[in-house]
């Protein structure tokens, strides 16, 4: 049993009817970190992690979680998970505590350990004070609150969340940022899925890269920008235009070049230094330089090129 | 972090019973089922008294030592239906609408449990609002009506009842688990009811009390303790032997397991009256242990049905 992985799927796929929702997806989460697992809108976040957590079947592959696999119905796997729904819906006639109480007696949690839990959480997740209210009259974010709540209550090793701060406003996502940085503290693996390049860099070591089903990138945040090729640009500006400059620029191999009155733009296929060849085509040309400078090349530009440019804040 | 509490199956079991109970009672559904019960009851326990003073002239109401035993005889069809598809017709098929299945299903119990759980918090709601009704009326009925024999019987009376109601409770499961929609759920039984009383009419009025309607759920075949030949003139009370007759049947058992009842059959003729034959006959005992099976394989087919259902089920929708 491999200790050092909370999540490992093999060709994980599922078919929703005809579309393919999630493609042979191989990913590898280790334990004791934040994994951030990224992508646009539909790429198949929810889908896998429904699989994860055996809402849904995988329609071929396999996967394993806590180092056991999951076929079927598996509630023993479950117990040592939390896991909160993308816009998680409870019953609307129970109060928050209830909830959670009701919940904890599933995990089989005492008596005691309920009593010392919940008012723990709550307070946690900033409901303090709300606990006996209905969860149908909670707000949005408040039921986002306790939808993180509910996933913590047991404890457990690994809290799957989808998408833990949609709905909630900036004061609440800078909330749920630092909660996620202090569950993996207390030594609990959190996988969370988000669209939002920022937050996942804000809590990450590690991220996952998803879009279309199709896995991009997994690996070190850091190692996103040296892995992954993002396209450079580098743009001059000549005091006036020549037309021989361009005709200079597109002889070169590592880049594709077009003007716009005085000023060029390079797109560089290349990760090396290329200024000072450039800037000599330029000059050998008959251009007078203004301006150089490079664009792009970020973290940013890499998920942009990763999925596809469309659709990533 | 090392998960300090096992639990074993039946601290999950409780855990999800307590959830389903929870639930109900705080969407006061329990509530309302035990308000019709209660409403229905004392309809039948004010009809004669009130029947009497308006009538001209004023009757002095009468002792009636079988009230509460005809009283429960008297509870089927569209009651029983009625309170068997308001206990289960979103038991499911309310999770899946409001989206709270994915939290339940997410937690360390099995899919069986959970349907496990839900099947005897609704057994459990059945039992106690008919124990509930029963008592409601033998206590009336006697402060009302005079002592009341065969009490007895009477807990066989809420056992018929519960397992009468269960049968229609577990068609509209089943619909509910089938369709995760409670409004199907609800209209599929209905017409599945209204299906199989006009079916059962049709089948009784030209066929008689013919084998089939001895396995269809619902009011089943009528047996008559007179002669068949003489139906017309009236010898012999007559019973309904169906799934929604058991309380009646069950009770009938124990105080009168050796009374025959004659199942009459129909023959139509070219010219004039058609004439009726004996198509079967049976004792109390037997006729009621038939009953007591037919109710229980529908509750336990459907059930199996509606478990296998829930097993496969995907959560797909958010
Ligand atoms: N119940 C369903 N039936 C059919 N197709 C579905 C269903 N759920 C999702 N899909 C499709 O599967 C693909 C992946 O959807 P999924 O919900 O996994 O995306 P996501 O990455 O979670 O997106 P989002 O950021 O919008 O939550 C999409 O094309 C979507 O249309
Ligand atoms: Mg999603």
């Amino acid at each position: 049993m491999p200790d050092d992985r909370a999540i490992e799927t093999h060709d994980l796929s599922k078919k929703y009817g005809d579309r393919l929702a999630v493609d042979r997806l191989n990913l590898t989460v280790a334990s004791k970190q934040v994994h951030g697992f990224l992508g646009p809108n539909g790429a198949g976040k929810s889908t896998t992690i429904k699989m994860m957590v055996g809402l849904l079947r995988p329609t071929s592959g396999s996967l394993s979680i806590l180092g056991q696999g999951v076929r079927g119905d598996n509630p023993k796997v479950r117990r040592k998970l939390g896991y909160m729904p993308e816009l998680p819906r409870f019953p609307k006639h129970l109060s928050g505590e209830e909830l959670l109480d009701v919940y904890g007696r599933m995990y089989g949690m005492s008596k005691t350990e309920r009593k010392g839990r919940i008012p723990e959480l709550i307070k946690m997740v900033g409901l303090e004070g709300r606990g006996k209210d209905r969860i149908g009259k909670y707000s949005k974010g408040m039921q986002q609150r306790i939808g993180i709540a509910q996933a913590l209550i047991s404890d457990p090793e690994l809290v799957i969340l989808d998408e833990p701060s949609i709905g909630l406003d900036p004061v609440g996502m800078v909330e749920v940022r630092n909660m996620v940085k202090d569950i993996v503290k207390s030594g609990t693996t959190v996988f969370f899925s988000s669209h939002l390049l920022a937050e996942v860099q804000q809590v990450c070591d590690h991220v996952t890269v998803i879009h279309l089903g199709v896995m991009r990138y997994s690996g070190t945040l850091d190692g996103i920008s040296s892995n992954v090729f993002a396209r450079r640009r580098i743009v001059i500006e000549l005091e006036k235009p020549v037309d021989s400059v361009l005709a200079s620029l597109k002889t070169l191999k590592f880049a594709t070049a077009e003007a716009n009155m005085n000023t060029y733009t390079l797109h560089l296929d290349t990760r090396e230094d290329v200024r000072a060849e450039i800037s000599r085509a330029v000059t050998g040309a008959g251009g007078v330089i203004v301006r150089m400078q490079e664009e792009g090349g970020g973290l940013e530009d890499a998920f942009l090129s990763l999925v596809g440019k469309e659709g990533m804040a | 972090m090392a998960q300090k509490n096992r639990a074993g199956t039946l601290a999950a079991f409780l855990a999800v019973l307590y959830y389903e109970f929870l639930w109900n009672i705080r969407k006061k559904k329990i509530i309302a089922i035990f308000i019709i019960i209660f409403a229905i009851a004392t309809v039948q326990l004010a009809f004669a008294p009130i029947a009497d003073a308006v009538a001209n002239p004023p009757q002095t109401l009468q002792a009636n030592p079988t009230f509460t035993f005809d009283g429960i005889a008297a509870l089927t069809g569209i009651f029983l239906f009625l309170v068997g598809v308001a206990t289960t017709m979103n038991t499911v098929s309310g999770e899946f609408e409001s989206g709270t299945i994915v939290p339940l299903l997410t937690k360390p119990v099995s899919k069986t449990l959970v349907f496990a759980g839900k099947v005897v918090a609704a057994v459990t709601t059945l039992l106690a609002a008919y124990a509930f009704l029963v008592a409601y009326i033998t206590v009336g009925g006697t402060l009302i009506y005079g002592p009341q024999d065969n009490l007895n019987v009477v807990p066989l009376g809420i056992l018929g009842l519960t397992i009468g109601s269960m049968v229609w409770a577990s068609i509209a499961l089943t619909l509910g688990t089938l369709s995760k929609n409670s409004v199907l759920a609800a209209l599929g039984s209905f017409g599945f009811y209204i299906g199989i009383t006009i079916a059962g009419a049709l089948i009784g009025s030209f066929l008689g009390a013919s084998t089939i309607l001895f396995y269809a759920p619902g009011m089943g075949a009528s047996g008559t303790t007179g002669a068949c030949a003489g139906l017309e003139r009236g010898g012999g009370q007559t019973f309904s032997t169906g799934t929604d007759g058991l309380a009646s049947m069950l009770m009938r058992w124990v105080l009168n397991p050796g009374q025959v009842l004659n199942f009459c059959g129909f023959q139509f003729r070219a010219s004039g009256a058609p004439t009726t034959t004996l198509l079967s006959s049976d004792t109390f005992a037997n006729v009621a242990f038939r009953d007591l099976w037919v109710s229980l394989v529908y509750v336990a087919g459907l059930l199996l049905l509606s478990w296998f259902a829930f097993r496969r089920s995907q959560i797909a929708e958010s």
